[in-house]
């Protein structure tokens, strides 16, 4: 992978009047790179998309693709391809002329059109849809006819703009692999928008978390999952979700303190500010149940669920978690169960900054 | 009781809503179309007036019809008219329409107060319209003279060579409104985002038009151009209001001859050939309506 930089924004800030949509966003995106932008709804993933893309002007900052600024540019002179939530496909044109919108209006001769148009459709599987009209197609298929139509221009980038929300499930899953084989093979640089952290994680090399209009943390996906800068990042990555326990340092500098006597302390495998406010970390895949070290707490089950090949559990008070233990358990609700984390797997926030400590 | 255990389970209560409609459009609409046609292939006098059946005459009354001295006059004059308002609406309507499909501040307020127009009485209209064109001391002979386009005033109703296009220029505002609103309709019909994918793949304003918007409009184009003929040829309020069809027929279009023959000079059968005449046209326009409509492509 070349480290070129294809795409660099450098503090780019967005305002809707008052409102500050954007604030300060810094990232570079070399050549090759697939970059996942996620974050809840409201974050700002999809308008830094769309500023990309030109479609929202940038209130501040420096914005450059292929190392041109593109600061004022107009979308139709950025040579960026969109696929759109909606797919936003021509409704009154086929598939083929979908597909070939661009390089007609570009004035691309005839022969050179034909060509690739069957070279797209070949690539995307669309070879015997040409002539349907997008009304005659299934989900999947608008999907791919507004790939093919990203595909067809070559472009310095493609945008997705949560592409796969309106599939069901497993073509979502079918689609992800695609997208990414796609990428690979074309050796494009993607930028893709999507509320869902797994498609996030399973389908890009770099993972920018956004909250609020702000970075909170961009890498790679196990790093985001082993090493989250922010209690938002820790929960928003990952699922189920990780346990969030407030507590306090113990004096030794090394073990938390509940607040609750009832819940044993549990050592964090670093040194912090004896009788520090914290917030504890731990993610449901990472608690073992039937410690032997004897280092464990007993707590009570509450709730088995069985997925056949993973079982998810929850505790009762005094401390509430969610368990995921691999295969299958003959526990019960209402059974004592010892569980216990190696420190190693503990996470621990600053109650006040939520920064990880 | 049968009738009652029908409308309690549904069964039959939905003929008997098509029923009711059916009922009133043959009554009101058909039965007086159809008595006119059969109107237009008979003798009618006085001593007729009042029956049903009589003496039948073929095509004498349509012979007699064209053979009319103004006949070819009033011809060509309903041909300026419905093509000369229908233009005008539809083009000022569609740049309304566009116009008002920006985001300004206050755009659909202002968009609002242009029904003004169609909510107004077409007497009332002509009314107005009649002293703006007034010759003498009409306020378009103001403005058209104090910007020098003109030196001397027109006299818009009574100058032969201007009459019909009074009329025309009262009929676009009257259904400019109208026209607007449809068509804005239509156009916020067309998801945004089709505007932006159009953008990206490099098409300028121009073209975001002709290969996005246009064809888009399609369906809304055909309704707004059939419905604006049918109004057109069916406007007569106007003529009453300006220029009652002079000066010597100069501005008298096939409604208002047809109106002019039969409750002026009381000659019926002439007055029934000429409607069946416009009908014909009107059938014709809706034909090509309903054909272009059959393959049409919506999202």
């Amino acid at each position: 992978m070349s480290a070129e930089p294809q795409i660099e924004l450098i503090g780019i800030d967005k305002y809707y009047g008052s409102f500050h949509a954007l604030k300060d966003i810094n990232l570079t995106i070399p050549k090759g790179q697939f970059v996942a932008l996620v974050g809840p709804s409201g974050c700002g993933k999809s308008t830094l998309l769309r500023s990309l893309a030109g479609l929202e002007n940038i209130s501040g900052g420096t914005m450059k693709i292929a190392g041109a600024l593109m600061n004022g540019v107009p979308p139709r002179k950025r040579d960026v391809a969109m696929v759109f939530q909606s797919y936003a496909l021509y409704p009154h044109m086929t598939v083929e002329q979908n597909l070939t919108y661009s390089l007609r209006l570009k004035g691309v001769p005839k022969e050179e059109m034909r060509r690739a148009t069957e070279e797209v459709a070949r690539t995307i599987g669309l070879d015997n849809l040409l002539h349907r009209y997008p009304r005659e197609l299934s989900g999947g298929q608008r999907q791919r006819v507004a790939m093919g139509r990203a595909i067809i221009r070559h472009p310095k980038a493609f945008l997705f703009d949560e592409p796969l929300s309106n599939l069901d499930a497993a073509l979502r899953v079918h689609m992800r692999k695609e997208i990414r084989a796609l990428h690979d093979r074309l050796g494009a640089t993607s930028v893709y928008v999507t509320h869902d952290q797994i498609e996030a994680m399973t389908m890009a090399d770099h993972v920018v978390v956004m909250r609020d209009g702000v970075i909170e943390q961009q890498g790679s996906p196990l790093d985001l999952y082993d090493r989250p800068a922010t209690r938002f990042v820790a929960g928003f990555i990952g699922s189920p979700a990780m346990n969030f326990i407030p507590a306090r340092i113990g004096p030794d500098g090394a073990s938390t303190v509940f607040d609750r006597p009832d819940i044993r302390s549990l050592p964090i495998g670093k040194k912090l500010d004896p009788g520090r406010e914290v917030i504890v970390g731990l993610r449901p895949e990472h608690i073992a149940v039937g410690a032997a070290d004897g280092a464990g707490m007993t707590l009570k089950v509450a709730v088995v669920e069985s997925t056949g090949s993973l079982t998810y559990l929850t505790t009762e008070e005094p401390l509430q978690l969610t368990i995921v233990m691999t295969g299958r358990t003959e526990l019960a609700p209402g059974d004592a169960v010892q569980v216990s984390v190696p420190s190693a797997h503990v996470h621990i926030f600053d109650a006040e900054t939520e920064r990880a400590l | 009781m049968r009738f009652l255990n029908a409308l309690r389970d549904g069964v039959g209560f939905d003929i008997l809503l098509v029923g009711a409609a059916l009922l009133f459009l043959v009554a009101l609409a058909g039965a007086p179309l159809v008595y006119n046609v059969l109107m237009s292939f008979q003798q009618v006098d006085m001593f007729t007036l009042g029956a049903l059946f009589r003496p039948f005459v073929g095509f004498d009354n349509y012979v007699a019809v064209v053979r009319q001295p103004e006949f070819w006059l009033v011809t060509r004059n309903t041909l300026i008219f419905v093509f000369g308002s229908m233009t005008g609406q539809f083009v000022l309507g569609f740049a309304l329409a566009l116009f008002f499909a920006q985001n300004f501040p206050g755009a659909a307020t202002i968009r609002g107060l242009f029904l003004v127009s169609w909510v107004m009485p077409g007497l009332v209209v002509g009314g107005i319209w009649s002293l703006i064109l007034a010759g003498d001391y009409g306020v378009l002979n103001v403005i058209l003279r104090s910007l020098g386009i003109i030196q001397a005033n027109v006299f818009w109703k009574s100058d032969p060579a201007f009459s019909i296009w009074a009329v025309v220029i009262a009929n676009i505002w009257l259904g400019l409104a109208f026209n607007m609103l449809l068509l804005s309709v239509g156009l916020a019909a067309i998801p945004r985002d089709l505007y932006e994918a159009a953008e990206l793949d490099g098409a300028n304003a121009f073209q975001r038009f002709w290969t996005i918007t246009l064809p888009m409009m399609r369906p809304t184009i055909g309704a707004v151009l059939s419905l604006g003929l049918i109004g057109t040829l069916q406007q007569f309020d106007l003529f009453p209001a300006l220029t009652e069809g002079g000066p010597a027929n100069t501005s008298n279009v096939a409604g208002f001859w047809s109106w002019q023959l039969s409750f002026q000079l009381y000659d019926f059968a002439k007055g029934a050939t000429v409607s069946v005449m416009m009908f014909l046209l009107v059938l014709f326009a809706s034909v090509i309506y309903v054909r272009s409509t059959r393959h049409e492509v919506r999202g």
